[in-house]
Order: structure tokens, then sequence, then C-alpha cells
């Protein structure tokens, strides 16, 4: 597995298929119902909304992930969270996206050690804003996942780095 | 129904007002709380008036795992129970809760009010009391009226 992340230009299929299914269950289990992938990653521009920002890692791999949220899906996702939309510009929307990836995070932790990547989450982060540009690093590997859910669009980026 | 001191920790506030509201929902104690944002704020609030322990594992500054370790350590607080609510869920990491870190319980978010009922039902009797405390306090006495006899 390591040798394979070291020599590739893309992220393993393997893992991309573990954070896709980690995504749609972890969104399953928020929202009743499972967010449907779609191959069409859409076009690029900056975002209305909220992106939140963890990592699994080892010492050897970092594996970043940035969920980015439209505004209209984040607030569709407060509800069906806690019980009731909470204004946009409020802190609690970055606190809710920042705690969803950490949730995402643990789910991806718990797939991804079935096949041989080991690592801890990092604590998230999370920006919210109306003209958000997603960097994605252009050396490492990157991949850009969007997802059709209940409440709207979402998108999850994720790269795979060697730890610094 | 008993009121009863619960401590909630966790970093993300959204996440504390998510126990609280399954907490209340469930009716099986009047709950009065106490939140504390990472285990060294915890551990600044905790004393003998907390009686059990909602717990995240990823916080700054302490994990709930370091901060379950030292009130284990303290002594005398194996009664209360300690309840991890966390997104961690390897096996890996229930195990170092569970058995390194000596909370009770392991509870994985995103959870519902009926998870949560059926995760701690078991630590409270019909009047809201918590199980443990009472069987304490049963020791206690009954120790009691043998030294007195």
């Amino acid at each position: 597995m390591t040798e394979k992340i070291l020599d590739s230009k893309t992220i393993p299929e393997e893992i991309v298929d573990v954070v896709k299914q980690s995504v749609i269950n972890t969104f399953e289990s928020i929202l009743g119902v499972p967010p449907v992938y779609d191959e069409d990653s859409g076009p690029e521009g900056p975002l209305n909304g909220v992106i939140g920002n963890i990592a699994v890692f080892n010492p050897e791999r970092t594996l970043s992930l940035m969920l980015a949220m439209p505004k209209e899906t984040a607030l569709g996702l407060s509800e069906a969270f806690i019980g009731f939309e909470i204004p946009f510009e409020s802190n609690d929307m970055g606190d809710l996206i920042g705690e969803i990836s950490n949730i995402l995070a643990g789910e991806v932790a718990a797939n991804i050690e079935k096949i041989g990547f080991r690592g801890q989450s990092s604590l998230p982060t999370a920006t919210r804003g109306s003209d958000l540009t997603l960097f994605m690093p252009n050396k490492p590997p990157s991949e850009k996942l969007k997802f059709k859910g209940p409440n709207g669009d979402f998108w999850l980026n994720m790269a795979l780095s060697e730890s610094n | 129904m008993a009121q009863i001191r619960a401590l909630i920790v966790d970093d993300s506030k959204i996440m504390r007002s998510a126990v609280k509201r399954a907490l209340s929902q469930l009716m099986i104690a009047d709950f009065e709380y106490v939140e504390a944002m990472n285990g060294e704020d915890a551990l600044n609030q905790f004393d003998d008036s907390i009686e059990i322990i909602f717990l995240d594992w990823n916080m700054p500054k302490m994990t709930g795992v370091e901060f379950s370790k030292a009130v284990r350590e303290k002594g005398n607080t194996d009664h209360i129970p300690i309840i991890m609510v966390t997104a961690e869920k390897s096996m890996g990491k229930v195990d170092v809760a569970l058995n390194e870190g000596g909370a009770n319980e392991y509870i994985t978010k995103p959870f519902t009010a009926d998870k949560m009922h059926k995760t701690i039902k078991r630590y409270f009797d019909d009047e809201g009391n918590l199980v443990t405390q009472k069987e304490t306090e049963e020791k206690k006495s009954f120790f009691s009226n043998i030294l007195k006899s």
C-alpha cells in the first residue's frame, strides 16, 4: 500500500472507494437517506457556503478531507442534524460542519484501516464565506467527489500527501 | 424524579447541545448540566458533585481518554459512569477507551436519543437514581449497621 501511494499520481482507487462509501454512510446516518454519488463533479468556481477541513494521518501519510457545503445544503443539514435550522452567519454553522467533518473522518479512519492505512483524525476546522475557493495542491494526488443529498449537492475533496 | 449532575465534555457546542437534548428526551432523570470544552477544562470543573460524565474523545489540550484516565486515577471515582460519545469508530479506539481509559460505555456519533437510552438506562432505576450510586449507599449503610451492632 505504501509503495503504491508513493509511486501514484492519483489516489489509489481502493482509498477513493473507501472514502466515497464513508461519505455515503456518514450522511445516511445523519439524514436517514444515503446521498448519491455523482460522477460529474461539476464546474470549478467559488463557493458560497462552508468548508470543513480535517485529516486522517499517520507518521508517513496524510489524507486531507475537505467537505464543501453550499449554503442551502448546509442550512438543510443543520435542520436534520440538530432539529432546527441555524443561521448561516452564526458561529454554530462552522461548529456544525466541523463536527460533521469530524464524524466523517471517524468513519474514514475506521474503514481505511481495513485496507492497511492506520491513522488518526486531526481536529476539524471550518471556513464560512461567500467567495470560497478550494485550494487543491498540484503535487500530491487529489480527487473531487460530488454527492447529491436530499438537502442539495455537496463535495468532498481529498488529497493524499506525505506527512510533514 | 432524582436530580443528577452530569458533566458534558465536547469541544463542539452543537454536540453538547445534542447530548443535552437527547438526555432531556429520555425522561429517566432530572439532569443538571456542567459543560466543558476539553479535557483540561473538564478536569478543572470536576468535583465530588459530578455523578455521570458524557465525554468526547478528540479535543484540544486534553483528549477525552486522557481526562477519563485522570478521573479514574483520582480514586474513589469508579462509581461515576463515563460514557464516551465520539466520532472514533475503530475497534482499537473502543478498546483503548474502555480498557485503558476507564470509560464504561461507548456511543458513536451521530447518535439518537434511542441509542443513548439503550446505552445508559442500566445506570438508572425507576426513580431516576443512579444505580451505582444507590448500590454504593446501600453498601455504606450495611457496613455502618455492622459497626453499630
